[in-house]
């Protein structure tokens, strides 16, 4: 449990907020890049740790990420013209920058000095890895472009989608560390997903329905591992990485892609999702590639506004039937929508007050104070937080058989790092 | 059902759970502390194990095998410095696993307070 203003602490994520300062220490993924498709395109409105912002790709290919709205009169600047390296407000003509500099005016004199002393708040919008990144902080405190693996692989050997989650976006992170209820939500999808199923690892976790977790503090946040028995009385391990805020990487199937995810705030009472599937060595298959865009996995089938089709105003698309011959155990289909639907009812931003953890939450617990703490070091004393640094960045998860007397963060500890070029350790 | 309007139907009352905790402190308990809490296993809803890496966690398959018996949880925190050997995590690692359900290796005492907070 949490006391209610730790609760507050660690959902709100506004402006002018303890948590929404430090989340904008970071490179977030902002948008995929496929949404800003050609130079001059369509304008796309984002809503990003609760600030309204308008993203935009000018004539000359450069990405820019803004105040929704003119400084003019308040018009939204979707209704804008995306021409001539910049965005022109279709009521008096004003046009800004990808920087969020007004540079025409045209309703004042002509030769008239005044656009330049006009400008939008404006944040830095990067692509890597078919992600568009946005930095919200404050510029002199800029980090270095993201290094998280899946994004700098070459673009055949990853695959990134996102969907909206309605709640907070802790809820839907305590999701990806709470390795606990795989076990049960997902019990019907390992054997059967094109994504998950075949790898030999699968027969430890089929065989071993109760594993142990141990949870290890890493440099920029936790590894999560899950304990099952192996031959001769070793210990098969499945690592997961959690990196501060927000970014957790499932580990890997035999030779599947790896997989993860980053829960993006969009403001205090919903999310983006966002999957990544990638492989270090090879490319991703055309079977994998469809299997991904359908919905298997850890991805969702979304509409146009990257809404999952089933969502909580049809139920989920829940199958009592399914759910009954134990097709799937919660009645929903996929992976991502057996999470997503269960952090949804727990309502918009849930009441940590009234929960009753156990033991097998301890990496949520331990993910929450480490978050309550660099939130303190970073306000109190300006203590740069874990995740920023690259060398947080560069991180696998991992799957592996290891003696029984082993510490997995020392003896995976290569298999934990992310190496160019080296297969990941999968079991 | 799950917008924020419906949220404020929620029974506000806290869930009822008396959950009994039994601490002990491997690194400094004594003979007695230890058959005493042995005697308490079977009231507890959970028995937490602290010891640093490198400690004396020889108590842990005692306690470990009277909580196995009485079906009690048990949760290991390993308190790791910055100074602790690989040997020696791994020793008290090949100490506490065969009897703990949960371990947690952590850098900072500090969070044994947070995370029996957390079980209230």
């Amino acid at each position: 449990m949490l006391r209610s203003e730790q609760n507050d602490l660690l959902t709100q994520t506004g402006p002018d907020t303890p948590l929404g300062r430090m989340f904008r220490c970071y490179w977030l993924p902002a948008m995929l890049a496929a949404e800003l498709p050609e130079n001059d395109c369509p304008p796309v409105r984002l809503k990003l740790l609760s600030e309204r912002l308008i993203a935009f790709r000018d004539s000359e290919g450069r990405y820019g990420l803004m105040d929704e709205f003119c400084a003019h009169r308040g018009i939204s600047l979707w209704f804008g013209r995306n021409e001539e390296c910049g965005l022109r407000c279709p009521y008096h003509g004003w046009k800004y920058d990808v920087t969020g500099q007004c540079v025409d005016m045209p309703n004042e004199p002509e030769h008239s000095a005044f656009a330049k002393k006009v400008k939008l708040t404006s944040y830095p919008l990067v692509e890597r890895g078919g992600v568009l990144w946005a930095y919200m902080g404050p510029p002199e405190t800029q980090p270095p472009l993201p290094e998280w693996e899946f994004a700098t692989v070459p673009a055949a050997r990853t695959y990134t989608s996102k969907r909206l989650q309605e709640c907070n976006w802790l809820q839907a992170m305590e999701g990806g560390i709470d390795s606990s209820h795989v076990s049960f939500l997902h019990r019907g999808d390992i054997n059967t997903d094109p994504l998950f199923k075949g790898a030999p690892g699968n027969r430890y976790n089929m065989g071993d329905l109760r594993p142990v977790f141990e949870v290890v503090e890493s440099p920029g946040g936790l590894y999560i591992g899950a304990r099952r028995n192996a031959e001769d009385g070793q210990y098969y391990w499945r690592i997961t990485q959690w990196v501060m805020p927000s970014f957790t990487m499932i580990p890997p199937r035999g030779n599947h892609s790896v997989h993860g995810h980053f829960w993006i705030p969009i403001d205090d009472e919903n999310c983006w999702a966002w999957s990544f599937d990638y492989h270090p060595t090879r490319d991703l298959t055309d079977t994998e590639l469809a299997a991904m865009r359908a919905g298997k996995g850890i991805h969702a089938k979304v509409d146009a506004n990257y809404r999952p089709i089933a969502n909580k105003d049809n139920d989920y698309l829940m199958d009592r039937a399914a759910q009954k011959a134990g097709k799937t155990y919660s009645g929903i289909e996929g992976f991502a929508m057996q999470d997503q639907s269960l952090q949804e009812s727990m309502g918009p931003v849930v009441d940590r007050t009234k929960e009753t953890l156990v033991s097998t939450d301890s990496g949520i617990i331990m993910a929450r104070q480490r978050l309550l703490r660099a939130i303190k070091a970073f306000t109190e004393e300006g203590v740069t937080p874990p995740g920023v640094p690259l060398e947080h960045q560069r991180v696998r998860s991992a799957a592996v058989v290891l003696p029984p007397d082993q510490p997995f963060k020392d003896a995976a500890r290569e298999a934990l790092i992310a190496h160019p070029g080296v297969a990941p350790a999968s079991v | 059902m799950s917008t924020a309007a419906e949220a404020r139907f929620r029974i506000q009352a806290p869930p009822d759970t008396h959950r009994a905790v039994k601490v002990i402190d491997l690194d400094a308990a004594t003979d007695a502390e230890i058959t005493r809490l042995l005697a308490e296993v079977d009231d507890a809803d959970l028995v937490l194990m602290l010891v640093s890496a490198g400690g004396n966690a020889e108590a842990a398959a005692t306690i470990g095998g009277a909580c196995s018996a009485r079906r009690v949880m048990t949760h290991t925190v390993v308190v790791r410095a910055a100074a602790a050997t690989d040997e020696a995590i791994s020793k008290t690692l090949a100490q506490v696993r065969p009897w703990s359900l949960m371990v947690v290796v952590v850098n900072d005492d500090d969070y044994v307070d947070d995370i029996l907070t957390s079980f209230r």
